[in-house]
């Protein structure tokens, strides 16, 4: 009864509408399975932490997960306690003097501020990336060498150079000059270079404050480009500035927002929504954040 | 631009617009005129200064020359003093100098660059004993030499250390007096390395002390280097301590370090001949003069162009 | 894709997704010229349980038009695309729409055929002309998708010939309906054929608004691609 044409249109609509065959809802499907999977591991628990600075609160009741594997995005207004809760996580806090951080904060499980916990050790496993490229004073080759060399890891060093400059995207560009000075490189380069040498010993998360917010719009996207490729290997957390970048490379974005107190003495700041990054650019809960990704308020 | 109001009479729309105009074309002409005069005054008086400074200067070398050049020979260099002018030179003091900064490169460099490290990478400058030391260190690079020379003659030569009249004690005295300098010049060397450095290094998993030995260090050696030989062209000319802690002026034989025969310097036997009634000697000691200022120029030099040469743009 | 100095390499996921988006809508075209020629299929031979099918199926559709509506403002949110990645943005969005009408239409003929298995009189012409109709729609639909795909703008202008050719085909297939007889049963079927006809003239129209879309893209403006000289007469009215 049905000729040959009609069966072919009858085994196209069949397919289209069957889930798990090739076609949209196999997409769907692997998605909803993607996120399942990611919520299984998470990097850090971060529980009703807060950070203070000689007494003053700089940010309070921040509690929420980092799942491995992701972008995290932190995101909200100056002043919001953002770099200082990404400084938490590779205690680059207890630098500054008078700092103060409470509250739990776990690492693959571990107390991240436990008393036997070493925080050179940490800092091999959470590397960061800071806003101004600032490559040392020496050639690109004792650049990425620095760290692995610091850290006494074995190997041979050409090589763990070449690795961590392939990771970084920047092997071909630099492989004739690894001698010259790291200071000849135009900024992108420099903070590729950054990124690079945080690779170079090996961590498992690479925090980055605002590592384009220097940079060009095309340094910029090699840079977002670069993120996207390395998250399959590690776990980034970013602060920035830029909403849209947090929407464009990120899974999971945090919010912050200041609470200022009476008599403006001091600024406090605090997470308002942390949630998928497609439901906060799309349809956040908060009217807060609503109002801060559309730029109605600072 | 806001327009007229058009309910104005004619004329005195015109006039309004005449001023309108006017205003606008005049603020491209119209120069500020008292600024710019005050602005020539003001550098007409910065180079009257540097041409007093210059030809003070000037003066001095000018008449070291003049006078000292006939005395310029290489037996200055060889000769020991005498009381004859023919046969007169500055070997020993000169050697002795030369040891006595060796001296002071020994101990100043260590001590120095220590106490730099220490002020500003360990010591917390929050604590008022800190901001004490501080304090201190800056005074001492003030204090007068003579003071120093007194130090020197109660606690190094006698008391406590009780070391003599000895080369070494003039090296300890000197040491002292320029400390101060070197410490502030490394201080500013290190603090001239930027905190994202160190920070960049401490994020790679690097001690505190990896970071200084291996980042910080490395990159305010140009500016250690150059403070230490400013510090050191300084001891060179300072002659009132070295007169009380034992440098005599009539030495005829090479010093050496603890030796307790005595030893000179070359500022000191400047001195010495300077005051010495035959004109010859008077000659001596400006050809000395021009020996001392050829030393420090060329130590100056050196300084400008290692620093020149390994800035760091950072 | 990360950068290897070479400036087109940038934003790969985002150009991926864009042109995933694009192949897909693209596709959806193919599926509802799938749904038009089964249940031409159908109202031909009276195919009850084909004509079901051809509702069933219609999910299909439905489906890929929430699906990709969700992804586009994901994609106009996240991404935040600017010139044309943004007309291309937009015009999908109107193309994906244009789709799930076709499907609609679709269904609405698949209704027609009775469900008890009565089997009224037809006309041969009638289904003749419906099936030139459906050949010439879907030659319609695939050569809108033809030129979107290629941004072919004159390709997509030359849709109106063929649209007056439909449209003409419409008002014979009503006049013919008109003039069909006295017999209620054959007056009723003919009547459900000027329905199917109607139908398949919007499936025509559909495909010549994803043309225009495709000028959007393209300029930038949004041209209505009517001859001046030729305005199109009202498809209800019946020219004597």
């Amino acid at each position: 009864m049905t000729d040959p044409d009609v069966r072919a249109d009858h085994d196209a609509i069949e397919e289209a509408v069957t889930p798990g065959a090739n076609g949209l809802s196999q997409r769907i499907v692997a998605e909803q399975h993607a996120e399942r999977q990611a919520g299984a591991d998470k990097v850090f628990e971060i529980e009703d932490v807060a950070v203070a600075y000689s007494g003053q609160p700089a940010v309070k009741n921040v509690s929420f997960p980092i799942y491995k594997h992701d972008i995290t995005a932190l995101i909200g207004p100056s002043g919001c306690g953002k770099s200082t809760l990404l400084r938490c996580l590779n205690r680059m806090n207890d630098l500054i003097p008078g700092a103060a951080v409470s509250g739990s904060l776990r690492y693959h499980g571990q107390d991240l501020y436990g008393p036997k916990v070493d925080p050179v050790q940490v800092r091999k496993l959470v590397g960061m990336v800071f806003q101004k490229p600032n490559p040392f004073p020496k050639s690109i080759f004792d650049n990425i060498a620095f760290g692995p060399r610091v850290l006494g890891m074995k190997g041979d060093m050409d090589e763990i150079v070449e690795r961590a400059l392939r990771r970084g995207a920047l092997w071909d560009e630099v492989k004739d000059r690894l001698k010259e000075n790291a200071f000849g490189m135009s900024g992108g380069q420099q903070q590729r270079l950054c990124i690079a040498r945080a690779l170079a010993i090996e961590p498992d998360t690479i925090l980055m404050d605002e590592p384009c917010s220097a940079l060009d719009p095309i340094s910029t996207h090699k840079i977002e480009d670069l993120m996207l490729e390395l998250k399959q290997d590690y776990s980034i957390v970013i602060v920035t500035h830029n909403m849209q970048q947090a929407a464009r490379i990120s899974d999971r974005t945090a919010f912050f927002t200041v609470d200022v107190d009476e008599g403006e003495r001091h600024r406090t700041g605090r997470v308002v929504e942390y949630d998928s990054t497609d439901k906060i650019f799309q349809n956040p809960a908060d009217p807060r954040t609503e109002a801060y990704v559309t730029g109605k308020v600072g | 631009m806001s327009t007229i109001d058009p309910r104005l009479p004619g004329a005195q729309r015109t006039r309004l617009a005449a001023a309108g105009a006017r205003s606008v074309t005049a603020s491209l002409t119209d120069g500020r005129g008292r600024d710019k005069v005050t602005g020539q005054i003001f550098y007409a008086l910065l180079l009257l200064a540097i041409a007093f400074a210059l030809a003070g200067l000037c003066a001095i070398v000018v008449q070291a020359f003049v006078k000292g050049s006939p005395a310029l020979s290489l037996s200055l260099f060889t000769d020991a003093p005498s009381s004859s002018a023919e046969r007169a030179g500055f070997r020993p003091a000169l050697m002795g100098t030369l040891y006595l900064i060796l001296g002071v490169i020994v101990l100043v460099v260590p001590l120095g660059i220590g106490a730099a490290v220490y002020l500003e990478e360990y010591a917390d400058k929050t604590r008022w004993w800190n901001r004490l030391v501080e304090l201190n260190i800056q005074n001492l690079a003030g204090v007068p030499s003579i003071i120093y020379g007194i130090l020197g003659l109660a606690f190094i030569v006698r008391g406590p250390l009780d070391l003599g009249f000895i080369l070494a004690a003039g090296s300890l005295t000197l040491g002292l007096l320029v400390l101060p300098t070197v410490i502030l010049a490394a201080r500013e060397a290190i603090r001239a390395v930027p905190p994202s450095i160190r920070e960049g290094s401490l994020a790679l998993g690097a001690t505190q002390w990896q970071t200084i030995r291996r980042q910080v260090l490395p990159a305010s050696i140009p500016g250690i280097i150059t403070g230490v030989i400013l510090a050191i062209s300084r001891a060179i000319g300072e002659t009132a301590p070295l007169l009380l802690v034992g440098a005599a002026t009539f030495v005829t034989f090479d010093p050496t370090f603890l030796g307790s025969d005595g030893y000179s310097a070359l500022p000191v036997q400047i001195f010495n001949y300077a005051t010495r009634p035959q004109d010859e000697f008077r000659v001596l000691a400006s050809a000395g003069v021009i020996v001392m200022l050829v030393v420090l120029l060329a130590m100056n030099a050196f300084a400008v162009w290692l620093r020149n040469r390994y800035e760091q743009q950072w | 894709m990360a950068g290897t100095g070479d400036s087109e390499q940038l934003r790969g996921r985002f150009r991926e997704e864009l042109a995933d988006l694009e192949a897909l809508a693209l596709g959806g075209l193919d599926l509802a010229c799938a749904q038009l020629r089964r249940v031409l299929q159908a109202l031909e031979h009276q195919d009850v349980s084909l004509a079901s099918d051809v509702v069933a199926g219609d999910d299909a559709l439905d489906d890929l038009y929430r699906e990709l509506h969700e992804r586009i403002i994901a994609l106009l949110a996240l991404q935040a695309p600017v010139a044309g990645d943004l007309r291309l943005a937009a015009s999908l969005l109107h193309v994906i729409r244009s789709v799930e009408r076709m499907g609609d239409q679709c269904v609405n003929i698949a209704k027609l055929i009775p469900l008890d298995g009565h089997h009224p009189p037809t006309h041969p012409v009638l289904l003749e002309e419906l099936g030139v109709m459906g050949k010439l729609v879907c030659g319609e639909i695939e050569q809108s998708k033809r030129a979107f795909a290629s941004r072919d703008l004159d390709l997509a202008r030359d849709l109106i010939h063929q649209d007056r050719d439909v449209n003409e085909l419409n008002r014979r297939v009503f006049q013919f309906a008109w003039e069909s007889g006295d017999d209620p049963d054959g007056r009723e079927w003919a009547m459900h054929m000027i329905l199917a006809a109607r139908a398949v003239e919007r499936m025509g129209d559909l495909a010549v608004d994803v043309g225009e879309q495709l000028g959007f893209v393209m300029t930038g403006q949004f041209e209505e691609f009517r001859d001046a000289s030729h305005p199109s007469p009202s498809d209800a009215a019946p020219s004597v």
